[in-house]
């Protein structure tokens, strides 16, 4: 994978490239040799491509163990597989899952709605992947040291729960004898308790808001990671050319941000389909299980909880198929958009 | 590029290779020679065997007094390994039995798992290891009946008895039944109750004149909780077996073999209780928790009487029921409902619904085969029986022959039953009693079964020294009110308010593939639908959310999965006839 800056910032970033340029130079000057051995190791041609190649070896090995070994069990898809008997001893049957799973209008619309609802979700979490770039950019203007420490640390640290305990969180805030509702309730501002998580009301919104407190502070790490490697020099000839704080973030470290965020967006369309589904297992009740069923828990659901492997492999299978899809979707779009692919 | 794509294909030919390498071990076992199991396995070598344990509720080494025992006889460390306590359905069956080793002594369910397993190669043919299983037979039929059409013997059936298939397997409370708090529905002045629905006045009566529990926690008449919903909302299937159904997939059969219902038909009882949930919720009689908790957080508070209604008297009586309760004349027990006509479970000649089995991969299958032998023995069955259904645990410790050949609890198995638990002397292996109970929780022999040893029945609840020491100002008031009726199955029978299925052991035959696969996914549409009626808002709701889930259901093949369960439905009828003919 590689990824060169973008049209609209080829100038800047050209110009950033030769201040670079300029830096190292000097830097060899103070005395500093360059790299000479990988100076010399690409002159060789190619004699070396063999060595080349068993530096790669460890990783397409690993590649191909977890990555391309676990794909043999789509053959399960084709068999009416028990685990008792083994694929061996199981009877084939040919695409009868790939057919079940189109057999009938209601089959259809159910499978219809997770597609709605792992794309909702997808979009929402897309739609508001601008939210960590802001928040970096914003905590970056933070003065006091101990300070920005804090929020970071604070805001990153729901990252590091799992959501089963969110969940719990959840759980013992929100239920109809959670805090929130003990609270209202002493207040006498409710009668009947409110009903936050067994509700088919606004699924999709209290999902994206507890995804967004878990994955915001984390998410801006990248974000705050790329700030730090804009190169100093814009900033110092925005300031003399008279800029202001908010146009240096407009101007400067917005636009620098761009290319990181791009590549992750890029990402996430392709993984438009793994939502992930620890977040809506957890949360997943009668109530609000046609909204929050999302692909990866409907496999799940069917193949774990019901016990269908084989049927719940060839859904896995077409979702596979689909991000596939996305994935060469999105970059071509990125190629016309960019005139550069990412794969 | 280049390089990725002859990546590829190398590797495609590979994939093929790896597909076909699913694991399966021959069993291997053609030596038919008998083997004796005489002689004494405490000398043997030390081991540990693994005990997958369909129905245990602890998972891990068998500890306290009956790891002592079985460590005293047979050398041998149990370590259990439960699929309820691992959790997520299948997984571990699955993943072990894909692994070709599910355990050395294997307690699963007989039917499919069952001949899966001895199709897979994963269970022993202990055929030699039989004729020398003592204790085993006098179950000889049983276990002919288990291994039927197997060209061995695979298991050993659980749960037999030498009663009658038409008579009860519950002894003094049936597994069903309408329990209400018996002091609150004496505070309401007895109400009489015709039907299932006039059970909510009563409720509300009941919910409204102690709104609080003792601990200040709200009370309602109704907890539900989700835990258990297997084809359907299990809490809306009680009441029906109120009414003599038992359900057999997504039909509600009667036990006579008289009817038979769909599930989400209209008119059935399923969507009767469904309705009578609705109404309850309406009045307010319905705890809002019960939509997100489980059944533990359900069980407390029952223990701490926050729910004033039981549908079975294992659930309400087992968790509120205590001595000082009972004696403080607080308690759940069955309210005379004119019209029921309880389901009752007829003792089980060819055992029930799980089977013993050794595993094909054991180490040592001639102990095992010993081990379970024994478990069928007096000795075994005192020890190892269920706690719920009143294990009376091993002779000398809890319990003694009493001068006129009675059996009596000692002094130390009356602080162990009845007065919440006492810690064992450390020649009994220490601890407290009742984490030393057996952790199999399996029944070998029927628990009302009579002991040949002493002539009473095995459990220690049907001796009439316990039914003496447990007479309470509770159960007093209610025999007065109940025509001084010994027992609540007593009363039944009397009044002609229970129908027994006699005890066939019918196992229906497993789903197709396909079968099982539109089952899931009905199932899950019922419950969902199911869990929706109760809370809807209004008649209106509930009526659009029923049509909705008759639509629903049919859309993805209910039909195909009806047709099916009706016909394992009557055939189980037909074995219930041909064995309450058999044994007549």
């Amino acid at each position: 994978m590689s990824m060169t800056q973008g049209a609209p910032l080829l100038e800047r970033g050209a110009a950033t490239q030769a201040v670079a340029e300029q830096r190292r130079q000097s830097k060899r000057r103070d005395g500093r040799p360059g790299r000479p051995g990988r100076d010399a190791g690409r002159g060789r041609g190619k004699g070396s491509s063999k060595t080349m190649f068993l530096l790669i070896a460890p990783f397409l090995v690993l590649m191909f163990l977890f990555s391309y070994l676990p794909l043999a069990g789509w053959a399960t898809a084709f068999f009416d597989y028990k685990p008792a008997l083994g694929l061996g001893g199981s009877e084939f049957v040919g695409w009868q899952w790939f057919s079940m799973l189109v057999s009938s209008p209601t089959q259809v619309q159910q499978i219809g709605q997770v597609m709605a609802n792992t794309l909702a979700m997808s979009f929402l979490g897309i739609a508001t992947s601008l939210l960590p770039v802001f928040f970096a950019m914003l905590l970056n203007e933070i003065r006091a040291p101990w300070f920005r420490n804090a929020v970071q640390t604070l805001t990153t640290l729901p990252n590091f729960i799992s959501w089963v305990l969110v969940y719990m969180i959840a759980f013992s805030l929100f239920s109809t004898s959670g805090l929130v509702n003990s609270v209202l309730h002493d207040w006498g501002l409710i009668t009947v308790p409110l009903k936050f998580l067994d509700t088919d009301q606004n699924v999709w919104l209290t999902m994206l808001l507890w995804s967004l407190w878990k994955g915001l502070g984390w998410g801006a790490i990248m974000y705050l990671a790329a700030i730090t490697s804009i190169d100093p020099a814009l900033y110092e000839s925005a300031r003399i050319d008279g800029a202001g704080r908010f146009q240096i973030m407009r101007y400067i470290t917005f636009p620098q941000l761009m290319p990181t965020y791009v590549v992750l967006l890029v990402l996430s369309i392709a993984n438009m389909l793994n939502n992930g589904m620890e977040q809506f297992y957890v949360f997943q009740n009668a109530f609000n299980k046609e909204y929050i069923q999302v692909l990866d828990l409907y496999v799940y659901n069917i193949g774990i909880t019901g016990n269908s492997l084989s049927m719940a492999t060839a859904l896995g299978m077409l979702k596979s198929v689909i991000s596939v899809l996305l994935l060469i979707t999105a970059n071509a779009i990125a190629k016309r958009a960019r005139g550069t692919s990412i794969i | 590029m280049n390089f990725r794509r002859s990546v590829a294909v190398m590797v495609a030919p590979l994939l093929g290779v790896l597909t076909l390498t699913a694991c399966t071990t021959a069993a291997g076992e053609d030596d038919k020679t008998p083997v004796s199991l005489d002689q004494d396995w405490s000398a043997a070598e030390p081991i540990t065997i693994d005990v997958y344990d369909g129905l245990a509720n602890y998972m891990g080494i068998q500890g306290g007094w009956f790891g002592k025992i079985v460590k005293d006889k047979f050398n041998m460390e149990l370590n259990v390994l439960a699929p309820n306590v691992a959790g997520g359905g299948d997984t571990l069956y699955n993943t072990r039995v894909a692994g070709g080793d599910l355990g050395d002594l294997i307690v699963v369910d007989k039917g499919e798992q069952m001949d899966e397993l001895i199709e897979g190669g994963l269970l022993l043919d202990s055929s030699r290891y039989y004729d020398s299983m003592k204790n085993v037979a006098p179950y000889d039929a049983a276990v002919d009946h288990l291994n039927e059409g197997k060209d061995g013997v695979y298991g050993f059936p659980t749960s037999v008895s030498s009663l009658k298939p038409t008579e009860p397997s519950e002894g003094i409370d049936p597994t069903f039944g309408p329990y209400l708090r018996w002091d609150l529905y004496a505070d309401a002045g007895y109400p009489e109750i015709g039907t299932l629905e006039d059970l909510l006045p009563v409720l509300k009566t009941m919910q409204d004149a102690h709104p609080k529990a003792e601990n200040g926690q709200p009370a309602y008449a109704i907890s539900l909780f989700k835990d258990w919903d297997g084809n359907m909302m299990v809490t809306a299937k009680q009441p029906a077996c109120l009414y003599g159904f038992d359900e057999m997939g997504f039909v509600l059969a009667k036990a006579d073999g008289s009817e038979y219902q769909s599930i989400v038909d209209s008119d059935s009882e399923y969507v009767r209780a469904l309705k009578f949930y609705f109404d309850a919720n309406q009045m307010g009689l319905v705890d809002p928790e019960s939509t997100t908790q489980n059944y533990d957080t359900m069980f407390s508070k029952y223990q701490n009487g926050q729910v004033l209604l039981s549908w079975w008297p294992w659930l309400g009586q087992s968790a509120y029921n205590t001595d000082q309760n009972m004696a403080d004349g607080k308690g759940f027990e069955l309210v005379p409902m004119q019209d029921q006509q309880i389901f009752s479970y007829g003792a089980e000649v060819y055992g029930g619904k799980q089977f013993l089995g050794i595993g094909s991969g054991a180490e040592d299958p001639a102990r095992i085969a010993a081990f379970i032998d024994w478990l069928y023995s007096p000795e075994g069955v005192l020890a190892n029986s269920s706690q719920t259904m009143g294990s009376s645990g091993p002779e000398g410790l809890t319990w003694e022959t009493g001068d006129d050949g009675e059996p009596v609890l000692t002094e130390f198995g009356t602080k162990a039953f009845l007065e919440g638990g006492a810690d064992v002397p450390a020649e009994w292996g220490g601890g407290a009693y009742q984490d030393g109970v057996s952790a199999l929780n399996v029944n070998t022999v029927l628990p009302i079964d009579e002991n040949p040893a002493t002539g009473f029945p095995y459990s220690y609840k049907y001796w009439p020294s316990y039914q003496e020491a447990t007479a309470n100002p509770l159960t007093e008031d209610w025999a007065a009110h109940m025509g001084d009726a010994k027992s609540t199955m007593e009363y039944l029978q009397t009044n002609d308010q229970v129908i027994v299925a006699p005890g066939s052991s019918y196992a229906a035959p497993a789903d197709t593939s396909e079968i099982e696969a539109i089952r899931s996914q009905v199932k899950a549409s019922i419950i969902e639908h199911s869990w929706k009626m109760v809370f809807a808002k209004d008649q209106a709701e509930f009526d659009a959310l029923l049509a909705k889930m008759q639509e629903t259901v049919e859309g993805l093949g209910y039909a195909t999965v009806l047709e099916f369960d009706m016909a394992n439905a009557k055939a189980q009828n037909e074995a219930r006839v041909e064995v309450a003919s058999t044994f007549q």
